[in-house]
C-alpha cells in the first residue's frame, strides 16, 4: 500500500499552460524519492499540488489510500505533508526556536512560553539529529543551518511526509553531505521524503527511487540501484547526452587580466572583497569556486565597471580598466556573461536584435553619421539567431519570448562575437536546461582554446571543476586559494577552502610573484 | 518576420480607413456641398488638415494593427456607456410636463355670482406653477371655487402660461357635495383656434358646460401623468440629442472644426512630450510646469518684441520656448541621474513653483495697471502663429506638429540616443551592464520631453490664446498621459489619439452647449470614456506580457524538440 499516491493528475493553468498531463505517482513508506526534471517539466507544479498551494485541474490523490483534497497549506500540514522550500521562508529577526515555533507557540495561560519552545526545539534537533542552535537569531545563522530550521519546522508541525524543493542548491558539499546524514536519519525514524532536483550525483547517493518528468509528463519511475546517472539523464533530456566536455590540453599564454589588491566596499561600510590580486592567461579558464555571496558578485561587478572599487587596481592587457563605467571595460575587449540574466543581461520587452547590440550600437557599422543602421542591426540579429541555434521567430521578437536556454544563448552571442581579449562568466548555466549546458560549456571550452582568457564563477561546483584550468576560491571576500585543476583535487579538499577551514599563504597562490 | 503580404493587407486597410474618414469629416463639414465648401475661405486647408486627420488615422491601424481594432472597440463601448450615463441623467427629461406655469380661466355670459369661500369667479384668471424646482414642497395640484347659478353656460380652460412651460393639464369640475361633473384632459385643434391662451393640445378646454344647480363648484387642475412610455421616448430623445451633439457637433460649423483641431494640436504635443519620458520609464508629470514656462518665455519675447517682423519674433519666441522646457525637464533628470529623486515627486513640486512663478510674473510685470482680469495685453499681429484657415486658430503650429512627430519618431527609432532611451526604459541596469550611461539618457530624456512641452507652451500663449493668461493649462499634461498611454508611447500612434482625444473633449463642449446637458454630467461622461480607455491600455500591457510568458513556454518546447533532431545529426 502506498503512503501518498497522486492519480492521473492533469494542471492546466488559466492562460492555458499545461504544467502537469496525466501524471500518476506513488510514494512509499519510508522511502527518500527522487523526482527530476529539467526547469519547466513541471516538477514544482506537482508538489505544489500535493503540498495545496495548487490545485489539480483534474485527478485525485490519496493519502494511505483515502483520496484526499488538499486546497492549503494548512491542509496539507493537518494531513502530515510538510515542504521544505527552496526560498526558505523564514522570520530573520526572529530566534530559531521562535521560527520553528511561530503559529503553533506553546503557551502558559495568553503568554508563549519560549523556555518551552527551546526546550521542544533542542528535543526535536536532538531526536532527528539535526543541529540547531535554538536561542540563535536566523539571520546570523549559515544557511545550512536556516534550512535545517526549514526541516524542523516541519516536523513540529507532525509532517510525516517532507518534500525538499531544490535542498542541495544553496549548500557547500559539506553542508550537503550533512544533510543527507540528516535524511537517512529521518528515513530511519520512520518519515518519507520527497526530493526534486536536477542533480543526478545526488539522485544516486541519496534516493530509493527515481521519477523523472520531461514537458510535463512523467517518463517513468525507477528504482535507483537499477539505474545510472547517463540512463536518468537520457529519460530527462529524451536523448543521449554527452556529460563530457571535449577540452584539449593547451599551453596558457601571457596575463591578460592582471588584479592586484583589489578592495570593495558597499555604501554601508561593510568590506566584500578583501584585496584580491589574481591574473588569467590566455588559453585559460580561472575558475571561483566558493559558496555564494562570498564577494564572487561584487568582484565581477567591480571588474566589469558596475561598481567602483575602494582600493586597489586591475589591468587588461596592461591599461587600466577601473573606475571609469562598463563602456570602457567593454571597449578594453572585456565581455560579461551576467549572473542573473533577467535582472542584467536583456532586456525582455526589447527585440533580439536590439539586445544583441548594447554594447555596440554607437559604433560602425550599426550607427553611421548620427543615425541607426537598421538593415545592418536586423542583419547582424539574423546572423546571430543562425550561428548560436537561437530558436526565434526572427530578430523582431522580444527576448521575453524566449526560453530561458534561448535568452542565454542570446547573451552568449552578444558576448562571444565581439571578439574579446577577456570573457568573465558569471553562472553561465544556471537556470538553463542541460541541451543548452551543454552547447555553452563547449562554447566556452572552445573559446579558451582559442586563445580567449576566461574567468568563470559558478556555483555549481561540478561545473567549475569540469571547466577550469586553475580553481580559485574566495570566502568570505577574501581569496583563500588558488590551484590547479586535475585528477587530484576534489571536491572535499575545496570545500575546506570554501568553508574557511584551510587557506594558502599568498607563496603557495603565487600572486606575489 | 512578418509576411510582407499581410502588412500590405493592413496598408491597404488604413488607407481605406484614412479615406473614408477624411472624407466623412469633410462631407459633415459643408453638408456635402462643394459650393459651401468653396464659399469658406481656406478652404483648401481645412482639406489638408482633415487629410492629416486621415494620414494620422492610417498610421494608428498600420502601427497597431489588430491593437487598432481593439482601441476602436473599447472606444465604441465607452461611447455604448456614456450613452447609458447620459440617458440616465435624462431620465427626468419627461417631468417637464408635470412643472411649470400655469393659468386657469373661467369664462361665462351669465351674470357673475357672489358667494364666501370662492376663489375664481366668471371672467376671473387665476395663475400658479406646478412642481417648482427647488421649493421644498411644491405644488401639485390646486382647487379653485365659484358659484353659479343653475342653467350658467361656463367654460374652464387650463393652460402653460408660456412658451417655455410645457406643463401637460388636466381639470376636473366637481360640485358642492365632490361628485366630479366633468373633466377635461386636452384641447381640440379648434378650441385652440378659439381661445387665444389656449396653445397646444396638452393644455385642457371644458368648453359651454351648463350647471346643473345653485351653489357652490369646485375646479380641480393638475398635471396629466406622465406615462411610462413617454419617459422612455422623451429620455431616448434628449440623449439623442445630447450624443448628436456630442458625436458631430464639432463638425458642424467651421469655427467648432477648428476648436477641435487647435486642442488636438496641443494634446499632440504634450503626449508626444509624456511619451518621450515615459519611453525611458520616467514617469515625470513635468510637462505641466515646462509648459507654462514656454509659454512665459515666449510670452514675454512677444510682448517685447511685437513691432518686429515675424520672421524674427516667432522663430525666437519658440527657441525661448523651447530652452525653458528643456531646462526645466533637465532639473528633475539631474534630481532623477544624481540622486535618485523620484521623478513623479519631483516633477509635481518643479510644477507648482513653476505654475506660480508664471501667474507671479503675470500678475505683477505683465499685467497693463488698468485691466480688470489677470492677463497681459494682446499680443501684436506679428507676434502670433499665423492661422492657416482665417478666423480660427488653426495655425502654423500644424507644421510644427508634423515636424514635432517626425523629430521625436526619428529620435526613438533611429538614433543612437533613441536605442539608449528605449534600452534604459526596458531595462534600465541591463542598459548600464551594456555600457550605456544611464544617467545622461535619463536626463536627456527628460529634458528633451520638456522641449516638446515648451513648445505646447508657444503654441498656447502665441497660436490659441494670443496673450499670457492665468490658468493657461489645467492639467494638461494628465490629459497627455491619456494621449501617450492610448498610444502606447507610440510617436507615430500619438496623432491619432490627440485628435480623438480632442475631438471627444470638444464634443463633451458642444454637448453641454447645444443639448442642455449640464456641466458636471459631461464630466462624468468623459471621465467613464477616459476610465474605459485607460483600462484598455493597461489591460494592452497585461496582454503582451501574458503572451510574453505563454510564447516562453512554448518555445521552451520547440527548443526541447529541435535540441533532439539535433542530436542525431
Amino acid at each position: 500500500m502506498p503512503l501518498l499516491e497522486a492519480r492521473n493528475i492533469v494542471k492546466i493553468y488559466p492562460n492555458g499552460t499545461r504544467a502537469n498531463n496525466d501524471i500518476s505517482f506513488s510514494v512509499e513508506k519510508g522511502e527518500i524519492h527522487a523526482i527530476v526534471g529539467e526547469n519547466g517539466a513541471g516538477k514544482s507544479t506537482l508538489m505544489k499540488m500535493l503540498y495545496g498551494l495548487e490545485t489539480p485541474t483534474s485527478g485525485e490523490i490519496f493519502l494511505r489510500d483515502q483520496p484526499v483534497h488538499i486546497d492549503t497549506p494548512h491542509k496539507a500540514i493537518d494531513l502530515g505533508i510538510g515542504m521544505v522550500h527552496q526560498n526558505f521562508m523564514l522570520v530573520d529577526s526572529f530566534t530559531v526556536a521562535e521560527n520553528i515555533a511561530l503559529g503553533r507557540e506553546p503557551r502558559t495561560g495568553a503568554v508563549v512560553d519560549r523556555a518551552k519552545a527551546i526546550q521542544d526545539t533542542k528535543n526535536l534537533a536532538e531526536t532527528y539529529g539535526l543541529y540547531v542552535d535554538p536561542t540563535a537569531k536566523i539571520e546570523a545563522i549559515p544557511v545550512g543551518m536556516r534550512q535545517r530550521v526549514e526541516i524542523l519546522k516541519a516536523l513540529y508541525r507532525g509532517a510525516e511526509i517532507l518534500i525538499l524543493d531544490e535542498p542541495t542548491a544553496v549548500l557547500t558539499p559539506k553542508e550537503t553531505n550533512d544533510l543527507f546524514a540528516a535524511i537517512r536519519s529521518l528515513v530511519n525514524q520512520g518519515k518519507t521524503l520527497i526530493f526534486i532536483t536536477h542533480k543526478l550525483r545526488e539522485v544516486m547517493e541519496i534516493s530509493d527511487r527515481v521519477t523523472v518528468m520531461r514537458d510535463a509528463q512523467k517518463v517513468g519511475t525507477v528504482n535507483t540501484r537499477e539505474t545510472s546517472i547517463p540512463e536518468l539523464a537520457r529519460m530527462m533530456v529524451g536523448r543521449e547526452v554527452f556529460m563530457v566536455v571535449d577540452k584539449p590540453p593547451v599551453q596558457r599564454g601571457k596575463s591578460v587580466l592582471k588584479v592586484s589588491n583589489l578592495s570593495y566596499a558597499n555604501e554601508a561600510g561593510r568590506t566584500l572583497v578583501h584585496r584580491a590580486s589574481f591574473s588569467v592567461y590566455e588559453s585559460e579558464i580561472l575558475g571561483i569556486a566558493g559558496v555564494e555571496g562570498n564577494g564572487q558578485t561584487e568582484l565581477i561587478e567591480v571588474l566589469t565597471g558596475l561598481r567602483n572599487p575602494t582600493e586597489g587596481e586591475a589591468y587588461v592587457d596592461g591599461q587600466s580598466m577601473l573606475g571609469q563605467g562598463p563602456r570602457k571595460v567593454r571597449e578594453q575587449r572585456v565581455t560579461h556573461i551576467p549572473e542573473d540574466r533577467l535582472t542584467n543581461g536583456v532586456a525582455r520587452d526589447g527585440s533580439i536584435a536590439d539586445n544583441l547590440i548594447i554594447d555596440r550600437y554607437y559604433r560602425e557599422p550599426f550607427a553611421k553619421s548620427g543615425l541607426l543602421n537598421l538593415s545592418e542591426i536586423e542583419q547582424n540579429g539574423h546572423d546571430m539567431i543562425k550561428q548560436f541555434g537561437i530558436l526565434a521567430t526572427g530578430p523582431a521578437q522580444p527576448v521575453g519570448g524566449l526560453s530561458g536556454g534561448n535568452m542565454q544563448k542570446v547573451i552568449v552571442a552578444r558576448e562571444f562575437s565581439s571578439s574579446p581579449r577577456l570573457l568573465i562568466a558569471a553562472q553561465p548555466t544556471r537556470g538553463v536546461d542541460i541541451g543548452a549546458i551543454e552547447f555553452i560549456h563547449q562554447q566556452l571550452v572552445n573559446k579558451r582554446t582559442e586563445g580567449l582568457a576566461i574567468l568563470l564563477v559558478s556555483a555549481d561546483l561540478q561545473e567549475v571543476m569540469k571547466l577550469a584550468d586553475r580553481l580559485m576560491v574566495m570566502y568570505n571576500g577574501e581569496i583563500v586559494a588558488i590551484l590547479n585543476n586535475g585528477p587530484d583535487l576534489t571536491e572535499e579538499k575545496l570545500g575546506l577552502y570554501m568553508l574557511g577551514a584551510a587557506r594558502q599563504t599568498p607563496e603557495e597562490m603565487g600572486v606575489l610573484a | 518576420m512578418k509576411s510582407p503580404s499581410r502588412s500590405w493587407g493592413w496598408l491597404a486597410i488604413a488607407i481605406v480607413a484614412a479615406a473614408l474618414v477624411t472624407g466623412f469629416i469633410t462631407y459633415r463639414m459643408f453638408n456635402g456641398s462643394v459650393d459651401e465648401m468653396t464659399a469658406q475661405a481656406d478652404y483648401q486647408n481645412v482639406i489638408l488638415v482633415n487629410v492629416l486627420v486621415g494620414i494620422s488615422v492610417a498610421l494608428f491601424i498600420f502601427q497597431l494593427k489588430w491593437g487598432a481594432l481593439r482601441v476602436a472597440l473599447t472606444v465604441v463601448a465607452a461611447l455604448i456607456l456614456g450613452y447609458i450615463v447620459t440617458a440616465f441623467f435624462n431620465l427626468d427629461t419627461a417631468a417637464q410636463f408635470t412643472r411649470g406655469k400655469y393659468e386657469v380661466a373661467l369664462i361665462s355670459e351669465a351674470a357673475p355670482t357672489t358667494a364666501d369661500g370662492t376663489t375664481l369667479s366668471y371672467g376671473g384668471v387665476e395663475k400658479g406653477e406646478f412642481n417648482k424646482q427647488g421649493v421644498r414642497s411644491p405644488v401639485t395640484d390646486v382647487q379653485y371655487t365659484f358659484a353659479g347659478k343653475s342653467g350658467d353656460v361656463v367654460t374652464l380652460l387650463a393652460y402653460a402660461a408660456n412658451n417655455r412651460s410645457l406643463v401637460d393639464l388636466q381639470l376636473a369640475l366637481t360640485d358642492a357635495s365632490g361628485a366630479t361633473l366633468a373633466t377635461a384632459t386636452a384641447a381640440t385643434a379648434e378650441q385652440i383656434g378659439q381661445f387665444k391662451d389656449l396653445r397646444t393640445e396638452q393644455d385642457a378646454a371644458l368648453q359651454d358646460f351648463t350647471l346643473p344647480a345653485d351653489g357652490l363648484y369646485t375646479l380641480d387642475v393638475r398635471p396629466e401623468v406622465v406615462s411610462f412610455s413617454t419617459t422612455i421616448g422623451e429620455t431616448v430623445k434628449a440623449t439623442n440629442a445630447a450624443y448628436d451633439a456630442f458625436l458631430l457637433g464639432a463638425l458642424g460649423r467651421v469655427n467648432r472644426w477648428a476648436v477641435w483641431i487647435q486642442d488636438a494640436l496641443t494634446l499632440i504635443l504634450v503626449g508626444l512630450a509624456i511619451a518621450i519620458a515615459f519611453r525611458a520609464n520616467q514617469f515625470s508629470l513635468g510637462a505641466e510646469g515646462q509648459l507654462y514656462l514656454g509659454a512665459l518665455a515666449s510670452g514675454m519675447i512677444a510682448l517685447a518684441w511685437g513691432n518686429m517682423s515675424p520672421w524674427i519674433v516667432i522663430p525666437v519666441a519658440i527657441l525661448a520656448s523651447v530652452t525653458a522646457g528643456f531646462l526645466w525637464g533637465l532639473i528633475p533628470g539631474i534630481l532623477k541621474a544624481y540622486l535618485n529623486a523620484n521623478e513623479l515627486v519631483s516633477t509635481l513640486m518643479l510644477n507648482t513653483i513653476a505654475i506660480r512663478f508664471y501667474d507671479l510674473v503675470l500678475t505683477f510685470q505683465l499685467k497693463p495697471p488698468e485691466a480688470g482680469y489677470i492677463s497681459s495685453e494682446k499680443f501684436t499681429n506679428n507676434a502670433i502663429f499665423p492661422s492657416i484657415v482665417a478666423e480660427t486658430q488653426v495655425t502654423v503650429a500644424v507644421f510644427i506638429v508634423i515636424a514635432a512627430v517626425i523629430a521625436v519618431w526619428l529620435l526613438i527609432t533611429r538614433t543612437p540616443l533613441g536605442y539608449e532611451i528605449r534600452m534604459v526604459g526596458a531595462n534600465q541596469r541591463f542598459a548600464a551592464y551594456g555600457g550605456v550611461n544611464t544617467r545622461r539618457t535619463i536626463m536627456l530624456s527628460m529634458a528633451i520631453s520638456g522641449i516638446l512641452a515648451g513648445l505646447v507652451g508657444a503654441h498656447l500663449s502665441m497660436g490659441i490664446y494670443r496673450q499670457l493668461l492665468i490658468n493657461i493649462s489645467i492639467g494638461l499634461a494628465f490629459e497627455g498621459v491619456v494621449v501617450a498611454l492610448l498610444a502606447r508611447n507610440d510617436p507615430l500612434v500619438i496623432p491619432f489619439t490627440g485628435f480623438l482625444y480632442a475631438y471627444l473633449r470638444a464634443g463633451a463642449q458642444f454637448m453641454e452647449r447645444d443639448a442642455n446637458v449640464s456641466f458636471e454630467v459631461v464630466r462624468i461622461i468623459q471621465a467613464v470614456i477616459i476610465l474605459l480607455i485607460t483600462a484598455e491600455a493597461l489591460i494592452a500591457y497585461f496582454q503582451q506580457r501574458r503572451v510574453q510568458r505563454k510564447g516562453l513556454q512554448s518555445t521552451a518546447e520547440h527548443s526541447k524538440q529541435a535540441a533532439e533532431g539535433g542530436a542525431h545529426g
